[in-house]
């Protein structure tokens, strides 16, 4: 577990008494507590790039009600726990997409939406555009599709909450 | 534009223009006037000062590369039921950076509308063999065009005499050569990613190596 985390100061080395009383059953307890809570308040930093956006956009709209699954559009990375790479990824972004991540506090996580953010899609060989944005940043999820239909983004939304309850 | 309209420009570009050594290219109702690039501020001018003409707007100006002319990638006729058998790769030619260009390489083209009117014209000038290809700027006519002729310029290199701020308006920072050029490769020379160990996003030489595209033609056997 992170430093900075709902469980500081029940780690091993600091607490011996808490090993000798069965530590391994607590420490297991929190962290499916706060993978729970993680995984049930994941919000997005809104980067739309292109025509993906539109489809992010209809994944958070009334139809299909992102807020349902605690997913909350943040305009600042400071407050984001997961960023929507959502569109064609081009060379002179690219500074700007990684500075947008490393400014998102830790735990964080990506999903790549769209071709485009997946490996270049349709403009793969062009002279401007990052054969997708795993060459930036580390991905967590891959979203196929172009662009994914909200429900494509939703699913990739639940897988994404499905491999934060099976960490640890 | 209707034909009474057209008609009526027509008359009026001959009135107009008659000094000056045009070619003018007629398709159906819309007009072209090929002109000599020395000529192209006085008549733009003139375009939009003369009252009875009136073209006030720039619609759009971009610029034409025509070195691969006419020339094919393939050959249709070679087609067969299984589809192209190969694409033929192109032979990039990269010119003498001394070397002047052909005559008839660089055009650029501008798009003018008459509000008043309700007409249109279209207008093509070549910037001859000069390197780089330089025409006249026409900012100072119509103030849309500062931002045409920046793209112009980024994008085929072709410089304008007389722009305000000519730099590069969509390309990345530092960006080498002009992407639109027929002789730029189209996977550019740099793609960028992330070094782990620096920290930095940082360019390397592009990775991937170009892939003629070939065109696969689905036919059903006449007897099956």
């Amino acid at each position: 577990m992170e430093q900075r985390c709902f469980g500081v100061g029940l780690e091993k080395q600091d607490n011996d008494l808490i090993i000798e009383q069965g530590a391994g059953f607590v420490i297991t307890s929190i962290d499916k507590l706060v993978n729970w809570a993680r995984s049930g308040s994941l919000w997005p930093v809104t980067l739309g790039l292109a025509c993906c956006a539109i489809e992010m956009m209809h994944s958070s709209a009334a139809r299909y009600d992102a807020d349902r699954f605690g997913v909350f559009y943040r305009a600042s990375p400071r407050q984001a726990d997961v960023m929507i790479v959502a569109g064609t990824l081009v060379n002179k972004m690219a500074p700007a997409l990684r500075k947008v991540y490393d400014q998102m506090a830790e735990p964080k996580w990506v999903i790549s939406m769209g071709s485009c953010a997946n490996g270049g899609g349709y403009y793969h060989d062009s002279y401007s555009v990052v054969r997708g944005c795993d060459q930036i940043i580390p991905v967590d999820i891959y979203v196929p599709g172009c662009p994914p239909t909200a429900e494509a983004l939703l699913n990739g939304i639940i897988e994404l909450q499905r491999k934060i309850k099976n960490t640890n | 534009m209707s034909n009474k309209k057209y008609e009526q420009l027509n008359d009026l570009i001959k009135q107009y223009l008659k000094s000056f050594e045009i070619v003018k290219i007629n398709h159906r109702t819309s007009i072209t006037l090929e002109l000599k690039k020395d000529d192209l501020v006085e008549i733009c001018t003139l375009l939009k000062e003369t009252k009875a003409l009136n073209f006030s707007m720039l619609i759009d100006l971009c610029g034409v590369d025509y070195l691969h002319y006419g020339v094919d990638d393939w050959e249709t006729s070679k087609a067969t039921a299984s589809g192209f058998s190969r694409a033929v790769q192109k032979n990039t030619i990269i010119p003498d950076p001394d070397e002047e260009y052909q005559e008839k390489r660089f055009a650029i083209i501008y798009h003018l509308l008459s509000i008043e009117k309700n007409w249109r014209i279209r207008l093509k000038t070549f910037t001859g063999n000069a390197n780089p290809p330089t025409v006249q700027s026409v900012t100072g006519i119509w103030g849309s065009a500062n931002w045409f002729e920046r793209e112009a310029f980024d994008l085929f290199g072709i410089h304008f005499n007389g722009h305000p701020d000519l730099r590069r308006i969509l390309t990345d920072y530092g960006f080498i050569g002009h992407p639109f050029r027929k002789d730029f490769p189209l996977s550019g020379n740099l793609e960028v990613f992330h070094d782990d160990l620096e920290e930095k996003v940082k360019y390397r030489p592009v990775s991937i190596i170009s892939r003629p595209g070939v065109p696969k033609v689905i036919r059903k056997k006449k007897n099956s």
